[in-house]
């Protein structure tokens, strides 16, 4: 089917001043009413979203796409009827009419040809399995972190959104966050000198596995579909202690997901600061104490601590090269060795919202173009985080070759590079 | 025995030592082996595959296939068997294909696919005409990963053959093998398979994916597709178009698409205006600047908003003359551009336009020195801020702000000795701002400023000190309290009361204040000073509790106000000392600030590190809280407390 709509230039206009705006010291993006567009974008230039797995995270970044002007939300899908519905009447508030679909499988909403691009916020269990399903059914992809499960799954999302020419935006909203863009930029323009370590939050250095919990009663499928939410998850029965833990399946296999957790915030605005978003460092060691570090192929180290941080906040980052350093966090306060080096900086903005993100996210999926937290750079980022969790699990040194994404002389640590999907799932 | 040294010995060791781990892994993968043998429970055995995932061998293959068929189990065997090298496991896998139906099937078709097993090529080609769709389908795509000329034979039938489902499946596996085929060079082959995939009636996705595919695989040769998609009314084609666009390389490329900016539709070219500053080709560079100076708006502002990754020097001319243009957008966009033109060649050529610009291209010019901190500029920076031009003197003035340090204090001085009273504001932001950069060090320099004759300039030179800091900035003040006119004066107990919340350690402070709060000769000096006062037992955490208490005992009668008492109470809640407790039990009396003091006293009384506090002390301090706390939580606690102090 030939869609011939083409999207609004007056919308594209705004993408043009947003990056205006913000090198200005403007917000991030200009919103609409400032551009006279004054309330909705016409049918044409919205774009139609469906949501995959939408529970609390989901429906913060559901509420940001919701006040988007050229967004319109279609459909839901949900392995659970409860969370099918909360969503299903938090869309038709917003837009006064009873037009939200529900679907228990997420393959019908993909398959509907009116929705353009899906918001993924399942959990780590299905992040990658889903978002690769979602490129081959043709769909844009939002995907909340943590993205993957395996250095193999982070590379086959690289190749899939590469292969089906799909826009993919990781959920590392603080890529769009001003406070720690200027962080990037000091480190990134020479500000700082060069570059020796970066320090990034973990928010944990644990390993572990989801296991096999003792079997419950389970429900009737059309309240929760046990059978789809294990999905990709090898084959358990069902049980309540599973059932949206937290921490179920993040990191897959035996590693777990101890880095995963701010590290997917945290090591990923050191790569972008290291201008390393192609790559992952090449040397891996195991936690000492608070921390496990590792180095990139330029002699930067990337330390992962848990403690020792200014109080500026949650996922803190630090960079630190011959001249000068600077450390950042959540709660939009920056110091540095030169207070002269944060002249520049705009306004400040606590919290960690997503609204840029997303904003950065619909700009591309208008102009095809690749938005900041986009499938390679997710690649890297998750790449470096889970070799790190390897290093950690097996407790040794391990050396990376980011051209083959292989460990080094180390079978054991290549084995843990990927994991077998439960039947019918892939995620290539 | 014989003992081996050196080299030799160092070899023997190593080796023992890996043997003695070979043996501890021998041992365990045939523990876990024996678990799969035996009939232990599911969950049991779905953690030895686990483990047999890390430490298993071709040992370990006859215990695990028989779980391919376990609907409970297989995908845990999968788990181990998909990374465990060696022909043991292919065998395995294939035998299982024959042997397996359903979704059973279609998991070990995936594993067969991750191997990439050539040999499997032929079961899984049988399966894609008689398997099941969801079967054909798995098979068709695992072909696709293992690639080479027998999967394409057997794949292509399939593109016309098959149900619908598998049809799309069997694009996917061709696409897949195109892939490979272009990796390894074979690029008029993949092109030929992409274009199978694109005539074919196939998933639109597919036809998608084929068609990007196509045109990468001819490199030049498939200019002529890349401009037919950026033209196409379908906009799934146009998008496809749009990102390879960006993916194809070389100058042709560029060029074409260059070219091809002048014929697209208006509402069309910006968007290939973003997608060629998204090329990495420095070709591209006089294209985007040509859209800037002679492009219709909305193409200029694309260009103009990619100037940060594609831009250099050489875009400066045409970014200032937008910037100093009639467009309010395209200024915008072009004074951002000039503030994020990478490199340093940038800064050096906006230092060479400055003496030679005037007007407001030297007002943008000297901005700019502000905002990119072009430390070079700062001579300039200061010659221009006495110049004439009004808008000139302003931007010079406030990129000194941003920039000067105690170097530059004498002149902002010498200026602002000068300056007409309506330019005073921005002059004294920036002193303040390069005092305090400066420290104590930049004191010297604002001498002249506090001896002015001018009451106004005096007070300019306060606000400068404050910023500075240290023992000459806290004496300046000092001195100012006796100035003869009285906004000076005024302005110097309120500086001096504020000095703890910038200097909070600063113990030189202390004793002009509480002089001042108990004699200044004004009710509104005594206020502010105690307030001073109370601040800075407040946040020096060098003073010793003892001296705190002593202090704050000496001025709590002067604590006339709420306001005063309330943050003497906040003070005395840190205090962890029995002194601390009569002095909040005091302050309960008042009402205004009765609830304040009795949650204080509560919380300090729960404290383990309470010093000097007699038990009867302790108790009457309770009491009072309990007795006159108006918040029930509070009088609960204060219960709970001195029934356990029984």
């Amino acid at each position: 089917m030939n869609d011939s709509r083409t999207w609004d230039r007056r919308g594209f206009l705004r993408g043009g001043l947003a990056a205006a705006g913000a090198a200005w010291g403007a917000p991030l993006f200009v919103p609409a009413s400032a551009l006279g567009l004054g309330g909705a974008a016409p049918p044409s230039g919205r774009i139609r979203l469906g949501g995959i797995g939408i529970g609390n995270r989901g429906r913060y970044d559901l509420g940001c796409f919701l006040q988007e002007p050229d967004v319109q939300f279609l459909a839901v899908a949900d392995v659970q009827a409860s969370r099918r519905q909360a969503v299903k009447k938090m869309v038709d508030a917003k837009y006064g009419n009873a037009d939200c679909a529900m679907y228990r499988d997420f393959r019908e909403l993909l398959d509907r040809p009116d929705i353009d691009a899906v918001l993924i916020a399942t959990g780590p269990n299905w992040h990658a399995t889903a978002s690769i399903w979602a490129a081959r059914a043709g769909k844009d992809v939002y995907c909340e972190k943590p993205c993957t499960k395996t250095i193999v799954q982070s590379l086959a999302l690289a190749e899939t959104f590469r292969r089906t020419g799909r826009v993919f935006q990781g959920g590392m909203q603080r890529r769009n966050l001003p406070h720690f863009a200027y962080a990037v930029e000091l480190a990134r323009r020479g500000r700082l000198g060069r570059l020796r370590t970066l320090y990034a939050h973990p928010g944990g250095l644990g390993t572990g596995s989801s296991g096999w919990a003792p079997a419950d009663p389970e429900p009737p499928r059309e309240e929760v579909d046990w059978d789809l939410y294990l999905g990709p998850a090898a084959w358990r029965p069902y049980s309540r202690r599973l059932m949206n833990a937290f921490h179920f399946e993040k990191g897959g296999g035996l590693v777990g997901g101890g880095v995963l957790e701010w590290g997917s915030h945290c090591v990923d605005l050191c790569q972008w600061a290291n201008d390393a978003d192609q790559t992952e460092p090449v040397e891996y060691h195991p936690a000492e104490g608070d921390q496990a570090t590792a180095v990139y192929a330029n002699g930067v180290r990337l330390v992962m601590r848990n403690k020792g941080w200014l109080p500026l906040g949650s996922c803190p980052v630090r960079f630190e090269g011959d001249a000068g350093w600077v450390e950042t966090g959540d709660n939009g306060d920056m110091v540095a060795s030169d207070p002269a080096l944060l002249a520049g900086r705009g306004a400040k903005v606590a919290g960690y919202p997503a609204n840029n993100h997303i904003r950065d996210f619909l700009d591309c999926v208008k102009t095809r173009g690749r938005p900041r937290a986009n499938a390679d750079v997710t690649c890297h980022t998750h790449i470096a985080c889970h070799a790190a969790g390897i290093a950690i699990f097996l407790r040794r040194k391990l050396t990376f070759d980011p051209r083959t994404a292989m460990f080094v002389g180390d079978e054991e640590a290549n084995r843990l590079r990927s994991e077998a999907e439960r039947e019918p799932w892939r995620s290539w | 025995m014989k003992t081996l040294r050196g080299p030799a010995g160092a070899l023997v060791l190593a080796a023992a030592v890996l043997a003695a781990a070979a043996a501890r892994d021998d041992e365990r993968e045939r523990k876990l082996i024996g678990v799969l043998r035996s009939d232990a429970p599911p969950q049991e055995k779905a953690m030895a595959c686990k483990q047999l995932a890390l430490c298993g061998t071709g040992e370990a293959v006859p215990a695990l296939a028989p779980l391919l068929e376990n609907e409970q189990l297989a995908s845990w065997a999968r788990i181990a068997l998909e990374v465990i090298p060696g022909p043991a496991v292919d065998e395995a896998l294939r035998e299982a294909l024959g042997r397996l139906k359903g979704r059973l099937r279609v998991g070990v078709i995936h594993s067969i696919g991750v191997r990439r097993d050539a040999k499997a090529v032929e079961g899984l080609a049988r399966l894609l005409k008689e398997g099941d769709a969801e079967e054909a389908s798995a098979a068709a795509v695992s072909l696709g990963r293992i690639g080479g000329e027998e999967a394409v034979r057997a794949l292509e039938p399939a593109l016309e053959a098959a149900p619908p489902p598998v049809r799309s499946a069997a694009a996917e596996g061709l696409i897949l093998c195109a892939e490979r085929l272009l990796s390894e060079g074979k690029a008029e082959r993949a092109a030929g398979l992409y274009d199978r995939v694109r005539r074919a009636e196939v998933a639109r996705p597919r036809i998608l994916e084929a068609t990007r595919g196509a045109i990468l695989a001819r490199g030049a040769g498939g200019l002529p597709l890349l401009t037919e998609l950026l033209r196409s009314e379908d906009r799934g084609l146009f998008g496809i178009g749009l990102t390879v666009a960006r993916e194809l390389p070389g100058a042709e490329a560029t060029g074409a698409l260059a070219a091809e900016l002048g014929r697209l539709a208006p509402e069309r070219q910006p968007l290939l205006v973003l997608a060629l500053a998204d090329r990495a080709d420095p070709a591209v560079l006089p294209v985007l600047r040509k859209v800037m100076r002679e492009g219709p708006k909305e193409s200029a502002l694309a260009a103009l908003g990619s100037m940060e990754r594609t831009g250099n020097a050489s875009c400066v001319p045409d970014l200032l003359k937008l910037a100093l243009g009639e467009d309010r957008d395209l200024s915008a966009a072009a004074k951002a551009g000039l503030m994020k033109l990478p490199g340093p060649e940038v800064e050096a050529d906006y230092l060479a336009r400055l003496p030679r610009a005037a007007g407001r291209e030297r007002a943008l010019l000297i901005e700019l020195a502000g905002r990119r901190r072009i430390e070079g500029a700062l001579p300039a920076l200061v010659a221009a801020a006495g110049e004439a031009d009004p808008e000139v003197r302003a931007a010079a003035v406030s990129a000194l702000g941003a920039l000067g340090g105690t170097a530059q204090v004498p002149d902002l001085v010498k200026i602002l000795l000068k300056a007409e009273p309506g330019e005073r504001d921005g002059l004294e932001k920036a002193l303040s701002a390069v005092a305090a950069r400066g420290g104590a060090d930049a004191v010297p320099a604002l001498e002249p400023l506090a001896r002015s004759r001018e009451g106004a300039l005096r007070v300019i030179a306060l606000h400068a000190m404050a910023g500075a800091g240290g023992p000459a900035a806290l004496a300046a003040v000092r001195k100012a309290l006796e100035d003869p006119e009285e906004a000076v004066r005024d302005e110097a107990v309120r500086t001096l009361a504020n000095w703890p919340n910038r200097w909070p350690e600063e113990a030189g402070v202390l004793e002009p204040l509480e002089v001042l709060a108990r004699s200044a000769p004004k009710a509104a000096h005594r206020i502010l000073a105690l307030r001073g006062v109370l601040q800075h037992l407040q946040g020096n955490r060098r003073l010793p509790d003892e001296e705190r208490l002593a202090r704050l005992r000496a001025l709590l009668p002067l604590a006339a106000r709420p306001d005063e008492k309330r943050l003497a109470v906040s003070v005395l809640g840190t205090i962890p000392a029995g002194g601390a407790l009569d002095l909040l039990a005091e302050l309960a009396g008042d009402p205004a600030v009765a609830e304040e003091a009795c949650a204080a006293i509560v919380g300090l009384a729960e404290r383990k590190d309470l010093k000097g506090a007699a038990p009867d002390q302790r108790r009457r301090a309770l009491q009072t809280a309990a007795d006159k706390a108006r918040s029930e939580g509070t009088r609960k606690r204060a219960g709970e407390l001195l029934r356990a102090a029984r």
